[in-house]
């Protein structure tokens, strides 16, 4: 069984209120250095990166995927499939901050599929997701999809 | 509560296609390519994954709480360093994410650092959204000036 990693690194300074941190994707380079600090992490919105945004960047990914896959055994794969993620996080009592939610959104442009067809695939993708599991498994998912007219 | 979002557009199969994270609400993170054969392959070829996303993901969100718990000891760190290494599966997911910390922490051991860093390992987020993951392991170690 082939086993892949992947590695990101973090440097931190000072603590919480007035730390600030930066993030590395140490296998890939794609990214290096990103800020991000608690107070911009909690807040409605800003402009660092937080924990929670590379989730959601994450899981639109994995699910993007995972929807191709299945649109492809289909034999409809996907002209383009849009998908947005939003992560939630959100104070929980008696245990601190916890990540609460992932809404996926997904509009599709699949040629040949209809859509009864494309929204069995939308569920076995969410079933088949590896990240739509695991996060699955502490905090509620759901999906919204549209299949676009062609 | 925060949200946070990200945008991605995918195109063609899962093999030969590809596709990019268009947008994240921050505008932090600039596009980036992701395909099957980088998330896949033991060489990543520059791009992203999101194995890769959610390691960012974790060995931040321990830093940040590792750093709140050294500070409510009354122990605040000068500089953490870490990392966490992500094991993918193809066809069954993340089973190992391996966290590892470097802390320069006045005032505190060994002994209390590693129970720190198990606390905050235990207690972030991030840990409590993977804790499906089989395997979630921990090496902190203390560094002297």
């Amino acid at each position: 069984m082939p086993r892949i990693t992947r590695e990101a690194e973090v440097s931190w300074e000072g603590s919480s209120a007035r730390g600030r941190g930066a993030i590395t994707a140490a296998s890939s380079g794609a990214f290096a250095g990103l800020p991000y600090s608690e107070p911009s992490r909690i807040a409605a919105s800003a402009p660092e990166t937080s924990p929670e945004e590379l989730v959601a960047a994450a899981h639109a990914g994995c699910y993007a995927m995972s929807l191709a896959a299945e649109l492809t055994r289909d034999r409809t794969p996907p002209e383009r499939l849009e998908v947005r993620a939003v992560v939630v996080l959100d104070e929980v009592e008696g245990e601190g901050h916890r990540i609460v939610e992932s809404r996926l959104r997904v509009r599709a442009r699949v040629p040949g599929s209809d859509d009864d067809a494309f929204q069995e695939a939308v569920r076995r993708a969410d079933a088949g997701c590896p990240l739509s599991a695991l996060i699955g498994a502490a905090a509620a998912i759901s999906v919204d999809a549209t299949l676009e007219v062609t | 509560m925060a949200e946070r979002r990200a945008e991605v557009t995918w195109k063609g199969d899962l093999m030969s296609g590809s596709g990019t994270i268009d947008r994240v609400g921050s505008g932090a993170l600039a596009p980036l390519d992701v395909t099957w054969a980088a998330r896949a392959e033991d060489e990543s070829g520059g791009r992203t994954s999101p194995e890769e996303l959610i390691a960012a993901a974790h060995a931040s969100c321990f830093a940040m709480a590792l750093s709140n718990v050294l500070a409510k000891a009354g122990t605040p760190p000068e500089e953490l360093r870490t990392s966490a290494t992500v094991t993918f599966v193809p066809g069954t997911g993340i089973t190992k994410s391996a966290l590892s910390v470097e802390g320069r922490v006045p005032g505190l051991d060994e002994d209390g650092f590693r129970a720190a860093a198990e606390d905050a390992k235990v207690s972030c987020p991030v840990s409590q959204a993977l804790a499906a993951v089989p395997e979630l392991t921990l090496e902190a170690r203390l560094v002297s000036d």
